[in-house]
């Protein structure tokens, strides 16, 4: 380099130094005269090109820089996200399904067929006046008179009510044959399209009043003697307040404001325990694997398409209760008080633990049988009024249930049975699980039991064996749909607005991915809901949501710490802050130089012009 | 179930048809057994004055489908873990301070199955194939962290764990062997365990397991063994292995010669708390108090019977039963005193010690060969690894007189791939002597250690002489670097290298209980029937490493971006510079002004003309200086606002 300078050198001084040399009062200053220093040859513009040149090199390297030491960032479909949302906000999930009543009249004679017609819209207009539940889309309305002489149906009917099949006489056969008469005349089969709903009106002449039945499947029947005022105002009562809203009054309807306790990843483990207090006054064991898979098999294969869920039971011994009781000798018994509750779990003695099976964001259950100890028993709970509890047992949303039994031993003058194993019996190990049963289906946001008179009239409910009536199940699975896709689509924006907001994270491809089937399975979910199948939008939208989650939880998110702005700047300024300057100070001031020199040069060759 | 009266007549049908029926009951519940636990606990007066406690709890489950589903007494999250890993066999040990070999024994199984290497030793045998037991052993560690509380999941790493063949266990591939030296061991390591106990500690004999006595002591291991199979189901063995200083009671010392006599002490001494019957769920509840064959020796040799009160020691309590152990030659070794805990209760609390009568010095039976590992030379380039060997001269017992005879032992040793091991290194010395390698070594298996990828494992079986007093292995070997990342929080500490094992095939240490019932069911007698080869394990090795300065990363960024930075200024200078012109402007600003130059010019003696200090170079100057004061302002606030911005 010293010698591009020793080169350099000396091509411009002498002429300079001529120049100026022959100038002693160049400083015009300090002479006072204006006359500008000249110059007799052009500038060269070797170093100013030279310093142009390596600031243009690092201005190009700039987004090289940039570019290499960019954080790999996947682009999230925000756009879709944003879409999904209006979506659902402006447009939310409903589940369209039809209504459709059937008139068995006992009279002879051909039906009219013009009552069909007016029936329906009389039925049509009942249903405007009620509000509807949030879940349910359009209802569309049929009905069908049948009578000794054939049937009419008004138009577009939904269901598949085959004509006489059916009579007023089977009523006598009693409901449950009644409710299986029924689902056979209807079709089994209503499986594709939107759910049709079907209240049976059976005309019994010599009957007094009316009593409503709903049965397992999708459908009620009300018996008795019936003007069609009254009938049509109880279809419509039966159809909004049961099939839509689960006999739940006002604005709480099934799991609104609250989610299902099923975890996110679509898991639940239903776990049970026995708990003994104390061993050392008796021990209680239990034949769980036999009676209680047999009893809890129907309830999880019900609840398949909401979640997976897994049987799980252990005893566990040595574990008290954390509340006080106090002994009432009026009830016989030690009770426990409301207020008491919230303390009754023990979680430093009560080792429940969580399964190992459900990894991940699954959900356990707790479902726990306490026996008392002898000096406590028999223990009761006792309701605000003062009335004893009648299944004694409680829940607690979102973690389980707790039951205490009372062994049979402790009503025998609580005497100690030392030392020795006892079994429960099967009939008390199938009344608790019924209990168990009642308290997931108030868990699932359902009621645990009926009252028979809800309505006006006398009701009564066939009870299915797996624990959920078919309605019932519809119903969740519109709830479950809507809140997943609605839980679905928080994740992703809450997602979305993270990644926004931290310009140096790290967005693993994967996240995009799952990103992307996620929304796809909410947008299938979606289209599902709007044809009216309602378990398979539930199933996509488990679906959907468990993929939201797991992109949010993706462990990569975690390492956005280590790529800070302030980290990037520690590595690259001892280098770029100096070496910049340099280079911004040279190329400036070879500017500045070479336009003195010029204007020097233009002056002299202006003198030169007016010389000559 | 035996017949009051001889059976006669019609009465043989009836009888003979109860019987059936009783049969058909009894094969019934065989078909379906239970879920079995038992607890028990081994007491020993150990030579040095101190005392053995050996808990044992024992949890079983029958094969059935609902393995890792339902469950009664059997933890259910090990049957799960079972279930999801297939775990064929798996041991876990938390171990806290080194088993004293000479002291308290290192031949029998006491020592062999239950003295572990300081910090965490895990090893399973997987019922997978091949191909996936390296992922099954990954996800089992963090499993296991997550049930015990431990760093356990530091061994997914595959630098943490090797595949041993036969130098620890001989299997077929499907054995995974893994240890954390460093890993301390406290409450909350034995929580969780307890957790596993159906009455946990709150009954039975584990609530003598209070914490500030259990820890106080010289050893404290805690152990799980899990062992499964389709015909077996899951056995689930836990034992809290303590050696404990008892205090000694209060009243009259012995007199002894040798220093201090044997200290008498009880349950009560050594726990701090008092047995209060057994754990209502446990099938068998029993306290055994083991007596040396050290003492035994005495007691006969003095004449006296082993009872339980003898001229020596008296129990505190006469034994349920009492077991006596004879070796090969139908030689009394020791003997176990057998106490049955279910009698007691909490009225009536159950308390078991020893009390000395005459002062006695006895020694336990050591191992053939006392085994110790240390490092040789200095500086934090290269060492090297010894392994000596010192005789006991126990084989002159056992073989008799030392002719031709030979000591088969097994080395297993893992090393860290930090530690890089030449192991054609390997010298043997014998009695001072060196030996060639193939004349000592009968079977070796080297699997060496790559970078950041696997530890080097050595299985070595060598064979020496009887009539060797001492023999020593060394291996020489380079310290590598580590990577800064690489390096735990406290890297001037050192490393350690997990202790070596040292294992005898040859010599059987199971004890043999002639008239113990099988069926009578003591899993802790049975584990000491069991056959096992004797062990040892030697010390944790410390190795220190040279550690970086930790800020390196950033001092060499800063460093050599500013001599780069310096060099690029310099360099586009001397390309930009016009020498000549600058020199004249020298000569021209040092005749016109500034302090210094006049003087410099006054000392060269030249004139000035003191009209030319001008006040034009001092505004431009202090104009450049308001330019660069405003650069560095405008630079930081824009370096500000944009760093805020992000």
């Amino acid at each position: 380099m010293a010698e591009i300078a020793g080169d350099d050198a000396p091509a411009a001084p002498p002429h300079v130094a001529s120049t100026s040399g022959s100038q002693p009062a160049s400083n015009p200053a300090s002479t006072g005269s204006s006359k500008p220093p000249s110059r007799t040859t052009k500038p060269g513009v070797k170093r100013l090109v030279l310093t142009a040149s390596v600031l243009l090199s690092f201005l190009l390297g700039l987004p090289f820089l940039l570019k290499s030491t960019e954080i790999h960032r996947s682009p999230l479909p925000s756009d879709a996200i944003t879409a999904l949302a209006h979506r659902l906000h402006s447009n939310p999930p409903s589940f369209p399904c039809g209504l459709h009543a059937v008139f068995l009249r006992s009279g002879s004679g051909p039906p009219d067929a013009s009552l069909a017609t007016r029936l329906e819209r009389a039925i049509s207009d009942q249903l405007q006046l009620i509000p509807a539940a949030s879940t349910a889309g359009n209802v569309s309305v049929s009905v069908t008179v049948e009578s000794a002489g054939g049937c009419s149906s008004s138009s577009g009917v939904g269901s598949r009510w085959q004509c006489g099949v059916v009579t007023t006489a089977d009523l006598v056969l009693g409901d449950e044959v009644f409710d299986e008469l029924l689902h056979s005349a209807l079709g089994s089969g209503s499986g594709d399209g939107s759910r049709v709903y079907t209240v049976v009106i059976v005309e019994i002449d010599d009957a007094e009043g009316m009593r409503v039945v709903i049965g397992k499947h999708r459908h009620a029947w009300l018996a008795g003697k019936i003007d069609e005022a009254k009938s049509v105002s109880v279809i419509g009562k039966v159809f909004v307040k049961y099939f839509m809203n689960g006999g739940i009054e006002g604005e709480a309807g099934v799991g609104k404001g609250e989610f299902m306790p099923v975890g996110s990843d679509g898991n639940v483990v239903l776990s049970f325990s026995l708990l003994n207090a104390d061993p050392s006054d008796w021990v209680y064991d239990w034949e769980f694997e036999k009676i209680g898979e047999r009893m809890l098999n129907p309830v999880v294969e019900a609840l398949r398409p909401i979640a997976e869920i897994n049987i799980e039971s252990q005893v566990l011994y040595h574990t008290p209760k954390s509340s006080y009781s106090y002994s009432d000798d009026k009830l016989g018994g030690n009770v426990l008080s409301m207020g008491d509750i919230p303390f009754f779990v023990n979680s430093n003695e009560w080792h429940l633990d969580t399964s190992i099976s459900a990894t991940g964001r699954s959900k356990v259950l707790q479902f726990v049988v306490y026996i008392p100890s002898a000096k406590e028993c028999p223990l009761y709970l006792q309701l605000p009024g003062g009335r004893l509890s009648k299944t004694n047992a409680f829940i607690s949303p979102m973690w389980g249930g707790v039951l205490i039994w009372n062994p049979p031993d402790c009503s025998l003058g609580s005497k100690k049975t030392h030392g020795t194993r006892k079994k429960m019996a099967s009939q008390e190990l199938m009344e608790t699980l019924e209990i168990f049963i009642g308290q997931l289906r108030q868990l699932f946001g359902l009621k645990p039991s009926y009252l028979s008179h809800d309505m006006d009239l006398p009701t009564k409910f066939v009870v299915s064996e797996r624990g959920f009536t078919e309605w019932e199940l519809d119903l969740l699975y519109r709830h479950h749909a809507r809140s997943n896709l609605l839980s679905c689509l928080t994740t992703l924006e809450s997602l979305s607005s993270l990644v926004h907001s931290l310009p140096r994270m790290i967005v693993m491809d994967e996240i995009g991915r799952q990103v992307e089937l996620s929304l796809e399975a909410a947008s299938l979910a979606q289209r599902n809901a709007t044809l009216g199948i309602s378990d398979s939008s539930a199933v996509s939208a488990t679906r959907a949501r468990a993929l939201a989650e797991d992109a949010f939880f993706h462990p990569s998110v975690m390492s956005i710490s280590y790529a800070s702005i302030e980290h990037y700047f520690a590595i690259y300024m001892p280098f770029f802050a100096p070496v910049s300057l340099h280079v911004l100070m040279a190329a400036i001031k070879e500017l500045k130089r070479y336009k003195a020199e010029r204007a020097k040069y233009s002056a002299f060759l202006a003198s030169g012009a007016t010389a000559s | 179930m035996a017949p009051s009266s001889p059976p006669s007549g019609t009465n043989l049908f009836l009888y003979l048809l109860l019987l059936f029926v009783l049969a058909a009951a009894v094969a019934a519940s065989a078909a379906a057994p239970e879920e079995e636990f038992t607890e028990e606990l081994l007491l020993r007066p150990l030579p040095d004055r101190k005392a053995l406690a050996h808990f044992y709890f024992r949890s079983s489950a029958p094969p059935a489908a609902s393995v890792g589903r339902h469950h009664h007494l059997f933890p259910k999250a090990i049957s799960q873990l079972v279930k999801k890993y297939h775990i064929s066999e798996l041991e876990l040990s938390f171990t806290q301070g080194r088993w004293n070999y000479e002291q308290w024994g290192g031949f029998d199984p006491m020592s062999t199955s239950n003295a572990k290497p300081p910090g965490v030793e895990l090893w399973a045998v997987f019922d997978l194939p091949l191909s996936e037991i390296d992922a099954a052993w990954k996800n089992l560690t963090h499993t296991l962290s997550g049930l015990f509380c431990a760093s356990i999941n530091f061994l997914e790493s595959s630098t943490a764990f090797s595949a041993p063949r036969w130098g620890f266990k001989l299997n077929e591939g499907n054995l995974r062997y893994g240890a954390l030296p460093r890993e301390a061991v406290c409450t909350e390591n034995l929580t969780p365990w307890l957790k596993l106990l159906p009455c946990r500690d709150k009954a039975g004999i584990a609530s003598l397991l209070y914490r500030p006595s259990i820890y106080k002591g010289y050893y404290h291991s805690q152990k799980l063994k899990l062992r499964s199979s389709q015909s077996l189901g899951i056995i689930l063995d836990q034992t809290l292995t303590v050696v404990l200083q008892p205090n000694t009671i209060n009243g009259k010392q012995l007199h002894s010669n040798h220093g201090q006599p044997q200290p008498s002490w009880s349950i009560r001494h050594l726990f701090n708390r008092r047995l209060s019957g057994k754990c209502l769920v446990s099938k068998s509840s029993k306290i055994f108090m083991e007596v040396d064959k050290g003492i035994v020796d005495k007691v006969n040799k003095s004449g006296g019977d082993p009872s339980w009160n003898n001229e020596f020691f008296v129990l505190w309590n006469g034994p349920d039963r009492l077991i006596t152990d004879l070796n090969n030659l139908d030689v009394q070794s020791s003997s176990i005193y057998e106490y049955d805990v279910s009698n007691y209760s909490k009225e009536r609390p159950f308390d078991l010690g020893i009390t000395w009568k005459l002062p006695l010095i006895w020694s336990s039976t050591p191992s053939p060969l006392h085994a110790s590992r240390f490092l040789m030379g200095s500086g934090n380039e290269r060492g090297s690894i010894a392994l000596s060997f010192m005789s006991t001269n126990l084989h002159k017992e056992i073989f008799g007189s030392p002719n031709d005879c030979s000591i088969k032992a097994v080395i297993f040793q893992i090393v860290p791939w930090y530690v890089k091991v030449y192991y054609h290194s390997l010298e043997i010395f014998i009695d001072g002597n060196r030996k060639t390698v193939s004349d000592v070594v009968d079977k070796i298996h080297v699997t060496p250690s790559e970078d950041k990828l696997l530890p080097g494992t050595l299985e070595m079986l060598l064979r020496f002489p009887c009539s060797m007093q001492s023999a020593t292995l060394t291996l020489d070997f380079d310290k590598g670097f580590l990577h800064i990342d690489e390096y735990p929080p406290d890297a001037n500490q050192g490393f350690d290298i997990p202790s070596a094992l040292v294992s005898f095939p040859e010599l059987n240490c199971a004890r043999n209980y002639p008239e113990t019932d099988p069926l009578l069911g003591s899993p802790l007698l049975e584990n000491f029937r069991e056959d096992t080869a004797v062990k040892s394990y030697t010390e944790v090795l410390l190795v220190p490493l040279t550690t970086p300065d930790f800020s390196m990363p950033y001092n060499v960024i800063t460093f050599t971006c500013t001599v780069l930075a310096l060099y690029f200024g310099s360099l586009l200078n001397a390309l930009r510079r016009r020498i000549g012109e600058e020199e004249r402007e020298l000569t021209k600003t040092a005749t016109k002004r500034g302090l210094i130059p006049l003087l410099l010019a006054k000392l060269r003696g030249q004139k000035v003309d003191p009209t030319e200090s001008g006040s034009s170079s001092e505004s431009t100057g202090s104009k450049k200086l308001l330019f660069k004061v405003v650069f560095v302002a405008v630079a930081a606030v824009l370096f500000h606002y944009f760093s805020n911005n992000s």
